[in-house]
């Protein structure tokens, strides 16, 4: 038989019992819209923990600090310990496998002024070779410092916005545009030596990072670690005896070494490698661990919810057609003796089972994106508290594919559910069709 | 040329048993005969005496316990399903007791089926089944479904429908068995009418000993077994062939553009006022040839006649 003459009486065999044919369908419908609600909420949600991962800064990135902490076994804070980071300890970091760069951090919280107006940052001091390894963002204006050119100090734009003035009991605040302002950092750590000038260090070089979402890298001001240490030793000239000593010293071991992993899902392998060198790491990742589980978990959840919907009307198929088939022994047996191929018989079956699916699946498909829309609209602040996601995004997302998945898995559905009626109905003899009544 | 037509179904040791626990069925037993090409035969014999499995078993409907059924040549119970379906679809028609109808299609529907089945284009078939139902005298019962007709209306779809597809041989189990007897007649002729027009075979099953009369072969059976095969003599056979023969020739000769309902007429007129033949005589086309055909008594042959002119095909 031809398709068009398969495709016309299939039609036909639905039509012949349009309640039963449209309650199947109204299975499939139901079945579909639960799958592709269901996934689209789940899309939703990953994708809105997604945003919060972008916004809490690299993901890859482990930091050993001076002061690591301690937790028990039950990942419960129970002390700190410090713990010497030098050079020896950076080299030892670097044969980790996974490790794409190491980098000892120095950081000082300096002093910057520009006029009558101050404020107060965090200066990071990073090897600069490998500023590109860790990911820093491109540059609104001015270039990373390098080996040849190491004098550069790279700021994050949100370091340059909270200048302030009291005057009286004026309190001012504005931002500094650096390149036509002057600005000025000090150190604060220590006492300058009472017959010596202070040490002040003007920003001549400088270069402004983009605006990221990175939070990392939007409030703190960068420098390569040999320029710091050069400047550093300027600024111990200036103090008293006993406080130069006490700052060069300090620099001899580091507040913090920043690791860089390759991948993140090494993050956690490449953790527990420097825990076992005797080291207390801390990463972001090590918190989002357990909440994207939490979220993979609630997406299967919703998925398997959708699934047990679509196996229901499957089931309903697979009886329509069984009934179906029951109904039209006889046709079948005359079918068979007037020299209708099996095959043919066959694709009968599974045709019409498939077109349930198709139909339901469209169906379903339309449907599933009003409620969609309705969900977005309504239902995004209850469910948002209930999932713990704060984001402003849709909570339910249907993506391009998701209509055509459930399209096609409407119609998947209807063929293997159809499939074992369909062999059944090409086993019925011809001679035994032909003697039951109907 | 040949005088004897080919055998178009041979039965050798046909044997059907059925077997009901501890017992042995002789539903068929060691049947054996040979139909030829554009012959009607008839199965006669009591309820129950086998007819309906014979026939079965000639069309493939059900499988043989042992011996061989051979139709055109080929091993029916040998065919798997699927070559069994395609030769269905070329050579057979069947034509059922009890109708057999799809009742959510229309007659004309109906009728298209097994053309459907053979992958005839839509307007084509339309136009062979319309044809078929208007032979059959329901022109008017296109569009009317199985339920919406009488009986007699019904079987004569169900005829139609066996007989669209010009399959060389219809069997026919029990086609009048529902009928009464005006409408058994008018079926039986239909069924002849349409076999002798395309040089058809029939094979009918029936338990009515008068429509015997319509058959060349009468195959009495009994308990499964053959009891006695009947063939009217064919008297002079061979002279009024030859004579067939001649008068056809000599026509044809004469005016190659004719057509053939002049053939027609001036060969019945030859035969029926010079030959003195007593029933009227058939042409039909066939493909570049129009056969001539002369029917006396119960006994029919046919000559096929070369033609070079344009038949009204
Ligand atoms: N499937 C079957 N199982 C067992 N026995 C069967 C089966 N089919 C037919 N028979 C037996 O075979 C015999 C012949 O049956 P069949 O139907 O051929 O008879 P029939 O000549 O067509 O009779 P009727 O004129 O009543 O239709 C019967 O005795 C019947 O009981
Ligand atoms: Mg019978």
């Amino acid at each position: 038989m031809k398709i068009s003459d398969l495709l016309k009486l299939a039609f036909r065999n639905l039509m012949r019992r349009k309640a039963r044919t449209a309650l199947t369908i109204i299975g499939v419908v139901i079945g579909t819209i639960s799958i592709v609600v269901m996934v689209s909420i789940g899309i939703g949600v990953n994708r809105s923990f997604d945003e919060m991962i972008m916004q809490s800064g690299s993901m890859t990135i482990i930091r050993v600090q001076k002061y690591g902490a301690i937790y028990d076994e039950d990942g419960n804070y129970v002390d700190s310990k410090e713990q010497v980071l030098d050079d020896s300890v950076v080299e030892l970091i670097k044969g980790v496998e996974h490790v794409k760069a190491v980098s000892p951090v120095v950081n000082k919280y300096v002093r910057l002024t520009s006029g009558k107006y101050e404020s107060g940052v965090t200066l990071y001091a990073m090897d600069c070779d490998v500023f590109e390894a860790f990911e820093f963002p491109p540059l609104q204006y001015g270039t990373y410092p390098t080996k040849e050119n190491p004098s550069t100090i790279v700021l994050s734009p949100e370091s340059m916005e909270y200048f302030y003035c009291f005057s009286g009991n004026n309190y001012q605040e504005k931002s500094i545009d650096p390149l036509t302002e002057k600005v000025t950092m000090q150190f604060q750590e220590y006492q300058t030596h009472p017959r010596k000038k202070e040490f002040k260090l003007d920003f001549e070089n400088v270069a402004m990072m983009e605006q990221t979402d990175n939070w990392e890298y939007s409030y703190n001001i960068y420098m390569d670690l040999n320029y710091f240490r050069e400047i550093w030793k300027k600024y111990a000239n200036s103090l008293t005896l006993e406080d130069r000593k006490r700052a060069l010293s300090s620099t001899e071991s580091y507040e913090e070494i920043k690791i860089n992993v390759d991948n993140i899902n090494n993050v956690a392998e490449v953790q527990d490698a420097i825990e076992a060198l005797g080291y207390a790491t801390y990463s972001e990742m090590q918190y989002l661990e357990p909440l994207k589980e939490t979220s993979n978990m609630l997406q299967m959840v919703l998925g398997a919810i959708g699934s047990i919907a679509m196996i229901v009307s499957a089931i309903n198929i697979a009886n329509t057609m069984v009934m179906s088939i029951y109904e039209r022994t006889k046709e079948i047996g005359v079918m068979k003796v007037l020299g209708c191929l099996v095959r043919d018989i066959k694709r009968q079956f599974l045709l019409e089972a498939g077109l349930i699916g198709l139909l339901g699946g469209v169906v379903g498909i339309l449907i599933s994106y009003v409620l969609s829309y309705l969900i977005n609209k309504y239902g995004a602040g209850i469910m948002g508290s209930l999932v713990g996601t704060g984001t402003s995004g849709d909570l339910s997302v249907i993506p391009l594919w998701l209509p055509f998945a459930a399209a096609a898995f409407g119609m998947l559905v209807g063929v293997l559910s159809g499939y074992f009626p369909a062999r059944r109905a090409t086993k019925i003899r011809a001679i035994e069709a032909m003697r039951t009544e109907g | 040329m040949d005088k004897e037509p080919e055998k178009i179904i041979e039965l050798v040791n046909v044997k059907k048993i059925y077997r009901m626990g501890n017992e042995k069925i002789y539903a068929v037993d060691d049947v054996s005969f040979d139909i030829k090409k554009g012959e009607f035969c008839c199965l006669l014999g009591t309820s129950g005496s086998g007819k309906s499995t014979l026939l079965n078993l000639m069309a493939g409907i059900e499988k043989v316990t042992s011996g061989t059924i051979l139709i055109k040549g080929k091993q029916i119970p040998k065919m798997s399903e699927n070559s069994l379906a395609r030769f269905r679809q070329r050579y057979l028609g069947f034509v059922f007791q009890s109708y057999n109808l799809l009742n959510s299609m229309t007659a004309l529907e109906n009728v298209e089926f097994p053309l459907v089945f053979k992958r005839v284009p839509l307007k084509k078939r339309k136009r062979l089944a319309k044809e078929m139902l208007v032979k059959v005298g329901l022109g008017r019962r296109l569009h009317h479904k199985p339920k919406e007709m009488s009986g007699g209306q019904q079987q004569r779809v169900g005829i139609a429908r066996a007989f669209v597809a010009k399959p060389e041989i219809v069997f026919a189990d029990e086609p009048t068995g529902n009928l009464d007897s005006k409408t058994t007649i008018e079926v039986m002729e239909l069924i002849r009418q349409m076999a002798r027009d395309n040089n058809q075979t029939i094979v009918m099953v029936t338990h009515d000993r008068s429509l015997a009369t319509y058959a060349d072969k009468v195959i009495h059976i009994l308990d499964g077994k053959i009891q006695s095969i009947e063939e009217p003599a064919a008297e002079n056979l061979p002279e009024e062939t030859k004579a067939v023969e001649c008068a056809t020739e000599e026509i044809m000769g004469e005016e190659a553009t004719q057509t053939t309902e002049e053939v027609k007429k001036e060969v019945t007129e030859k035969f029926v006022k010079e030959m003195k033949c007593p029933e009227p005589v058939q042409t039909f086309p066939e493909k570049g040839k129009v056969a001539v055909r002369v029917v006396k008594k119960t006994k029919q042959f046919h000559v096929p006649v070369q033609r070079n002119g344009k038949g009204k095909q």
